[in-house]
């Protein structure tokens, strides 16, 4: 299936006169994983951030093909970006950061509860969650409480508990030690593409990034090398409108309704280390 | 990126040859000159100090000023001085600790830095002693300055019949100097010892512990010393004698403000832990796991205004009492007066000492958590949510410590002064607005620390990759 659920088109990012971003195109399709890769300082955090809606590019658009329809979202408000990744995507940074006087469970939960849903349903759903990766039994520690790994499962628990299936990841292995490092690489890759959902990862561990159905590379803000094919030169990529097709684009945020739980999970899920 | 030129040998500090001694001033003033820092975290302690000073020295020039009388009341209101310089010395403790822990935290994520670069612990401990005593100096020196600038303004407080006038407390050059070097003092010192804990783990790794474990024992003793108290007043019955009035007074003040500080962090956590069951939004959970994870720290807080709260409601139904049995001379009258606004600034003063803390605490606790906010804005919460929840879990223990003393207060005094909380409701009003003003101006210290918090969230870049 090949269903773009994302499509960003000549993105520029500035930063005073330095330029994260020189003109990226990309579409990532539902149910892909890709793993962003590049050197330090090329440009792939800002990228994630751009095509999450964290950061307004400084040129060119981001396509979100949300529930609901399209929507623009360098044409969405702070405020409905702000509820746009917290109802349609998730995130999984470097350090984990949890709320650290919260239990497990409740940083889990916090999502649903900023969405209204009531804290007894919030935290049932979490601790679902939290079953599904392996944390059963840790649901009422401290986030101090926890080893890394550990603490990166809540995390990934966190971003997509509201039933994001778009989820975005930024180094989320960059602080643990190797062992470790697959173990929560596997459940990241388990509970989104596994169950058909979307990821994109920025890393730096070839690892990470084998384990990914496609690699795009970055340097210097620019896209050098796509595993999913060629990669077009600038003249050749599509008009922003042809994504979107015949539909007018919507500013609607999309307000997506959680699943049940992790449908995923079962056989193979051993207990956290 | 490209840019960066290679280290030209004529840049190194000392001569052609490394000294092997590490240049402290310049490595402080490497860090703590404007644009190497936000210039927030050199701010923000200077502030602190200043504010800490300029209270001090008020708190100070007023006691001194009731020590320098030699009319007729003088030992009675040196006496009354010095209760509510005890009153008022948990506060401000509280929010010296909290300009000092201000300025020791800037060096958490610096520390990691010149170690790293080979800097060796003495080194280190002594840019960060350096640093943490210039600022505070600086600060104590604004505060002399807005200690000065405030007099006037404090000399319309009325006393004796009259207001005090603008240089009643000036304390003299000599307690100002004292002063200054003192705090100074105290942030060197207090430098130094939070420093040991970094030294020994250069990571900065605080693992933190279970949430300290309050035991019911202090609840039981504290029931025990207000009945003893309590029957002991009653028993008393209807006092006509002033003296043992007051000393009935006093006695039923110390056992409560030992039980206050007995039972205050656990009443504290058994609060929170009701909130926390009925919390049923993010910001209602956030704030009560807050208070939760450290009771003594919460009650540290607001300790202070739970001590001169009792106080204000203990003291201002005795004057009223006072007052309705000796109205004759126009000098009682003016002598119980004295004593009421003498307990409404106390009031006050322990209120400002805690919004100041508040301030300054915040101002801390924001910048310490800026890579939290940060993530937390980017997974899409609220700015309005984190900021009632920082609200919360500050008002919330100030409103139940304030209400719940005042009504142990209240309790307490009712066997003596049931007659008198019908004769004057007026001071009781009077009080109850001072409460109102005092949470006012605690909120208010909140709402200043919200730009803090917005601007972190406005330069991201400042906090995560
Ligand atoms: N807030 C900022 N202000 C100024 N320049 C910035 C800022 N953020 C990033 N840059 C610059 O933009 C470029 C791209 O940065 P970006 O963070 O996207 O890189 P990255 O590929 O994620 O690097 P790393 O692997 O080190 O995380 C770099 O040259 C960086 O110096
Ligand atoms: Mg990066």
């Amino acid at each position: 299936m090949n269903t773009p659920l994302l499509h960003a088109s000549s993105l520029v990012l500035r930063y005073g006169s330095t330029t994260a971003l020189a003109g990226v195109d990309l579409v990532i399709n539902e149910g892909e994983s890709v793993a962003i890769m590049g050197a330090s300082g090329s440009g792939k955090t800002s990228l994630l951030h751009c095509l999450s809606g964290i950061l307004r590019p400084d040129g060119g658009t981001v396509r979100f093909a949300g529930p609901t329809g399209p929507v623009d979202l360098s044409t969405l408000s702070d405020g409905e970006r702000s509820r746009l990744r917290r109802e349609a995507f998730g995130f999984v940074f470097q350090q984990g950061l949890l709320v650290p006087e919260l239990t497990a469970v409740e940083n889990a939960a916090l999502p649903l509860l900023l969405s209204g849903y009531a804290r007894r349903d919030a935290e049932a759903r979490a601790a679902a969650w939290l079953g599904a990766l392996g944390l059963r039994g840790l649901e009422e520690r401290r986030i101090g409480e926890l080893s890394g790994g550990q603490a990166q499962r809540v995390a990934i628990a966190r971003a997509q508990v509201g039933g994001a299936t778009l989820i975005f990841a930024d180094e989320p292995t960059g602080a643990l030690d190797s062992a470790t490092s697959v173990d929560v690489m596997d459940a990241l890759l388990r509970s989104t593409v596994g169950q058909g959902h979307t990821l994109v990862v920025v890393t730096h561990d070839e690892k990470v990034a084998a384990r990914c159905s496609r690699v795009v590379r970055l340097t210097d803000g620019q896209i050098v090398s796509d595993s999913a094919g060629p990669v077009p030169p600038r003249a050749a990529v599509p008009a922003p409108g042809a994504f979107a097709g015949p539909s007018p684009v919507t500013t609607a945020v999309a307000h997506v309704a959680a699943t049940d739980g992790p449908a995923f999970g079962g056989a193979g899920w051993e207990a956290g280390r | 990126m490209s840019t960066i030129a290679p280290p030209t040998p004529t840049a190194a500090p000392t001569a052609s040859r490394p000294s092997g001694r590490a240049p402290i001033a310049r490595l402080a003033w490497m860090l703590t000159r404007p644009g190497a820092a936000s210039p927030a975290t050199v701010a923000l302690p200077i502030v602190a100090f200043a504010v800490t000073t300029a209270l001090l020295l008020i708190v100070l020039g007023g006691v001194l000023m009731f020590w320098q009388r030699t009319d007729v009341n003088a030992e009675a209101f040196k006496l009354l001085s010095l209760l509510a310089l005890a009153l008022l010395i948990v506060p401000l403790a509280t929010l010296g600790g909290a300009a000092a822990r201000l300025s020791a935290r800037r060096r958490d994520d610096r520390l990691a830095t010149l170690r790293l670069l080979g800097a060796t612990t003495g080194t280190v401990t002594l840019v960060t002693v350096v640093e943490s005593t210039v600022l505070a100096f600086l600060g104590a020196l604004a505060g002399v300055v807005l200690y000065a600038v405030s007099m006037p303004l404090v000399g319309l407080i009325p006393f004796d019949g009259g207001p005090i006038g603008p240089t009643a407390i000036w304390t003299g050059p000599l307690p100002i100097l004292a002063v200054v070097v003192g705090v100074a003092l105290l942030a060197a010192v207090s430098s130094v010892i939070g420093l040991r804990a970094v030294v020994v783990s250069p990571l900065g790794v605080r693992l933190r512990q279970r949430a300290p474990h309050t035991s019911w024992l202090r609840l039981l003793a504290g029931v025990v010393i207000v009945a003893v108290a309590y029957g002991t007043l009653s028993s008393l019955g209807v006092i006509t004698d002033v003296a043992i009035l007051v000393v009935a007074l006093v006695g039923a003040f110390a056992a409560s403000v030992a039980v206050l500080g007995l039972v205050g962090p656990f009443a504290l956590s058994v609060f929170a832990k009701v909130r926390l069951r009925r919390a049923k939004t993010a910001e209602q959970l956030i704030s009560a796991r807050g208070i939760l994870e450290s009771p003594k720290a919460a009650w540290r807080l607001v300790g202070g205004v739970a001590m001169t709260s009792f106080v204000a409601v203990v003291a201002g139904t005795g004057t009223a009492l006072l007052e309705s049995f000796s109205a004759q001379s126009s000098a009682d009258a003016i002598f119980i007066a004295d004593i009421r606004t003498g307990v409404l600034i106390t009031l006050v003063a322990s209120f400002t000492m805690v919004a100041c803390s508040v301030g300054v605490g915040q101002a801390a606790a924001v910048l310490d958590r800026r890579d939290l906010y940060v993530s937390l804005d980017r997974v899409g919460m609220p700015v309005a949510t984190m900021d009632r929840a920082r609200v919360r879990s500050v008002m919330l223990p100030l409103v139940f410590v304030a209400v719940g003393s005042a009504l142990l207060g209240a309790l307490l005094v009712f066997p003596l002064a049931g007659l008198a909380l019908i004769v004057a409701p007026l001071s009781l009003l009077v009080i109850g607005i001072c409460f109102v003003l005092g949470l006012a101006l605690v909120r208010l210290s909140l709402l200043a620390t919200r730009p803090i918090l917005t601007n972190v969230l406005a330069h991201p870049e400042r906090s995560l990759g």
